[in-house]
């Protein structure tokens, strides 16, 4: 008997847009840029914070920019299915977080310091959406001083002189701050997936 | 189970400098965009949001004495992967002018009333079949305060969050039969032309429920497909 392959369809994933200069205010939930928490439970592992300005070329702090983050908890553990140690997650702490900037074009998040997911240095994974972003700018944010960097498959496909744009410096115990600029001198490198 | 994201074809995907988007050449990279192996990190992502976010109601158009000023309209989306497969209990944020063309946020301007009985925004889940409802009134076109005067056509906001931290998608969906549709720089930047078509949604007979309101249907394609066996 012949066997027939079967065909999937593919359908085409639809066109990004900006999100414009009118993202509702409500969508910032209060609460939603601390990760270290979760229905009042406090996460395992370090608090740490991660805050940071953003930019354009001619400098401008940017107002109103939505920052995500998405990150494994203290034991490098994602809370997703896809995981294969999902079910030793953390069940204290969520991995996503939102923020907003403000005038001045900062932004800041309360989490804990992840560790390291299996092949990869400890890192958080950084998703910026603006006016006249027309695509989301996805970049990850590596620590200081970590040997593992230099190994991260992420890290490593960035060009060598750009990649310590990508790491965040210790202003204060565990206050970690990282800056971003979308384009220009110490443009941001920006990963295209 | 696994979800592959593969690269989408560029011409389906928006400009990221749009002639005459002002905002535009300060804001999009300037260096190449890195192409990267994708690990654990992008191919999960935050499942549950609702967790961490409120959700505010599908019926955005008001009742009776706070019924919302313009055209009645009914919403039918649906949210599917690149399988076709429907992306059930999923975050969709969805964002509007009121029928007169303004926003209610502080950073829009006086072009347009502010109608007390709209506030433009709902929170809502998908259902297993990928689907959810929203009764609203339907946007107003606005003009973007550009030199030459660029309108942009009645249009509706969304953030999806999907499956995994890759396939997490922002866009807009435009009206059938909208004369702006043509002018719009936002929307044509989207090179392809079925792609840009894709972005518009159809209008469909009405149901009578809800009443005396206009139905338009939409699909949205997340990224994401589910891994096929290696062949042996």
């Amino acid at each position: 008997m012949k066997k027939r392959k079967a065909v999937r369809r593919r359908l085409i994933p639809s066109g990004e847009a900006t999100i414009g200069p009118f993202f509702p205010p409500r969508y910032v939930d209060a609460g939603a840029n601390d990760l270290s928490q979760l229905e009042d439970r406090k996460a395992d592992g370090e608090v740490i914070e991660i805050a940071g300005t953003v930019r354009q070329e001619d400098g401008t702090p940017l107002d109103n920019l939505v920052v995500e983050i998405w990150q494994a908890d203290a034991n490098g553990i994602y809370r997703h299915v896809a995981d294969p140690r999902h079910r030793e997650a953390d069940t204290k702490f969520f991995g996503w977080g939102r923020a907003a900037t403000d005038k001045e074009g900062r932004y800041a998040f309360r989490t804990i310091r992840p560790g390291a997911p299996e092949g990869r240095a400890r890192h958080v994974n950084v998703m910026l959406m603006f006016s006249g972003l027309m695509r989301i700018l996805k970049t990850t944010m590596f620590f200081p001083g970590e040997q593992a960097n230099e190994a991260d498959p992420v890290y490593r496909a960035v060009p060598k002189a750009r990649r310590k744009l990508l790491v965040a410096r210790e202003e204060a115990l565990g206050r970690y701050r990282f800056d971003l600029k979308l384009r220009g001198a110490h443009e941001t490198p920006f990963f295209d997936d | 189970m696994a979800y592959v994201i593969v690269p989408r074809h560029e011409r389906t995907q928006p400009l990221r400098i749009v002639p005459g988007y002002p905002q535009t050449p300060w804001r999009n990279p300037k260096q190449p965009l890195i192409r990267r192996p994708p690990t654990l990190s992008e191919l999960t992502g935050p499942s549950e949001v609702a967790k961490r976010v409120k959700l505010l109601g599908g019926d955005i158009a008001g009742h009776g004495e706070a019924q919302a000023i313009g055209q009645l309209m009914h919403l039918k989306l649906r949210v599917v992967d690149e399988d076709g497969t429907p992306v059930g209990g999923t975050v969709v944020e969805i964002w509007q002018a009121n029928g007169a063309g303004r926003y209610i946020h502080p950073n829009d301007d006086e072009h347009a009333p502010v109608d007390r009985n709209f506030y433009g925004a709902a929170r809502l889940l998908t259902d297993e079949r990928g689907l959810l409802e929203l009764r609203t009134v339907k946007p107003g076109a606005y003009p973007v305060p550009t030199k030459d005067g660029w309108w942009r056509p009645p249009h509706i906001h969304f953030s999806i969050f999907g499956k995994v931290w890759l396939s997490r998608l922002v866009t807009q969906m435009y009206f059938p039969g909208e004369p702006l549709n043509g002018q719009d720089r936002i929307l044509n930047a989207v090179p392809d032309t079925a792609a840009r078509a894709r972005l518009v949604a159809r209008l469909v007979p009405p149901t009578g429920d809800p009443a005396n309101a206009l139905v338009f249907e939409h699909q949205i394609v997340l990224r994401g497909r589910k891994a096929t066996p290696s062949q042996p």
